[in-house]
């Protein structure tokens, strides 16, 4: 109730200044013209090319990062020699900024879908590489014996204890690459495309269209909030085995 | 099976260095024929679990070797199962498909390795649990899950880590009594290792005194020739028992008090 009236309230506020004139309407616009924009959008249906477009982007980096991270992950925490070998320049990789990347990748994969999966694929692996290789490492080794001496080989090993184990961590850590897929993907549209969210937003912004603008950013918002929930419900099922502790954070 | 003179297990001058410098075994030495119940008694710290994952093949020592049936371990050692002290079942999977994770990982299908585990589960008392995952067991029945787990795979040699240390004291009676039926018709070697002394006389054919560490070394092994099968309820009452606790225990004191002097 108290969640609902808080957003009532900051929306109510927001269209209320800006029909009080203390708000000006060309920087800020109304909630009410972004409703109308939106319904516009929707009965058109000009939004959904758009947005197809920029979720299978989105889509693509998430999955391509999601793989090499998992893989690279579980490859440094098993060969620690490679890890250490490897260590500095993963730090300097990550250490990049990746919006820098944006104008990079738009030459080397030009301006259709690639160059934004090049970009949200940069962020998504860093997120995802790291927390497997904590997964990994901090596998209980009770578990690892236990399974070694039931007779477990390498491979059975991977896939019976420590790919599961890792699961937790790397659950974590999709709830956050799904945004910031999202997010990459967006800027590298805004960057340069000709079609997607981002360029939606990009064009609306060139003409001075903030209602366009704020249009864009709640599409965005609703998608990411929805991939979210689908991801909480695959976490609650793949993690069934977990005893369940009442989270008080978010509900 | 090998023939009942030829020791399943011998541990071959054991020396076992951590890190260079902490030497948790010296000249460690000892052997279990095949068949036997042969519990192993330390002061806390000694290396027991050392000497334990050494012969299962976990840990290779610095120096001595471990013989299996005669031949020398290299590796994991195959012919033998595991219990471990804490719970090791795997906590993603559910009781049945823990029980059966050691038919699986030898290669049988699921659905027939399922099916033995299920026969297992009755065996030891978890009927109707199968499909549960283990938090949402007891400490006692997470221990017989574990305990079929082990036997399910028929091995040769079962080695226990002070298996039953974190149970309540009736639980723990229970479950010793359940390891001494599910030997009593498997007849595998088993060693274990405890530093209750109550424990060790209680199960054991031979009880092995481990000298305190560093540097610990099998100092003595007692014959334990109570009658079998044993009521362990009523075992304590026992003057045999009694007489053989006495001198044992006589042994274990001194290093139980080494290992409080060297705290």
């Amino acid at each position: 109730m108290w969640q609902l009236a808080v957003g009532v309230a900051a929306l109510g506020a927001w269209e209320g200044g800006v029909r009080a004139g203390l708000l000006d309407q060309f920087f800020f616009s109304r909630p009410s013209d972004i409703g109308a924009r939106l319904g516009e959008w929707l009965r058109s249906g000009s939004i959904w090319a758009h947005l197809g477009t920029t979720l299978a982007e989105a889509a693509l980096a998430f999955l391509i990062g999601v793989a090499l991270g998992v893989a690279m992950g579980f490859a440094l925490a098993r060969m620690p020699r490679l890890a250490a070998v490897l260590d500095p320049y993963i730090r300097i990789a990550n250490a990049l900024p990746r919006v820098v990347l944006a104008p990079i990748f738009l030459l080397w994969f030009g301006l259709g879908i690639w160059s934004k999966v090049a970009l949200g694929v940069t962020v998504v692996f860093f997120i995802v590489f790291f927390n497997t290789w904590q997964g990994v490492r901090e596998v209980d080794p009770v578990l690892v014996n236990n399974a070694r001496m039931l007779g477990a080989s390498e491979r059975q090993l991977t896939r019976h204890v420590l790919l599961p184990s890792a699961l937790s961590w790397i659950f974590s850590s999709l709830h956050i690459s799904i945004g910031f897929a999202m997010i990459a993907v967006v800027v590298g549209e805004y960057l340069g495309a000709s079609r997607g969210v981002g360029y939606l937003i990009a064009q609306a912004e060139g003409v001075f269209d903030t209602t366009g603008v704020f249009a864009g950013m709640a599409v965005l918002a609703a998608v990411v909030l929805a991939v979210g929930a689908g991801v909480n419900r695959l976490e609650l099922w793949l993690l069934r085995w977990k005893p369940r502790v009442p989270d008080s954070t978010y509900q | 099976m090998a023939s009942p003179s030829q020791p399943a297990i011998e541990l071959r001058g054991i020396t076992h260095t951590f890190g260079g410098s902490f030497t948790a075994l010296k000249e460690a030495g000892l052997e279990a024929t095949a068949g036997s119940f042969v519990s192993v008694v330390g002061p806390s710290g000694c290396g027991k679990s050392t000497l334990l994952n050494i012969a299962a093949g976990l840990l290779s020592p610095s120096q001595g070797e471990v013989r299996v049936f005669g031949q020398r371990l290299e590796g994991i050692n195959r012919r033998a199962a595991y219990m471990f002290q804490q719970d090791a079942l795997l906590p993603w999977k559910t009781v049945r498909e823990n029980v059966a994770l050691g038919l699986v990982f030898r290669g049988k299908e699921m659905p027939v390795a399922l099916r033995e585990a299920d026969g297992w589960l009755t065996r030891v008392g978890l009927d109707g649990f199968g499909n549960s995952f283990p938090y949402q067991l007891s400490g006692g029945m997470r221990k017989r899950a574990a305990m079929a787990q082990c036997w399910i795979t028929a091995p040769d040699i079962v080695l226990m880590d002070e298996p039953f240390a974190a149970l309540d004291v009736h639980t723990r009676m229970r479950m010793q009594q359940e390891v001494l039926e599910l030997w009593g018709n498997a007849g595998q070697t088993v060693l274990f290792i405890t530093h209750e002394l109550e424990e060790a006389i209680a199960l054991a054919d031979v009880v092995a005194v481990l000298s305190a560490g560093p540097e610990s070394r099998i100092i003595a092994e007692h014959r334990v020739d109570l009658e079998r099968p044993r009521n362990l309820v009523d075992i304590r009452l026992d003057p045999r028992y009694q007489e053989l606790y006495r001198k044992i225990w006589g042994d274990l004191r001194e290093e139980v008090l080494k290992s409080f002097a060297g705290r």
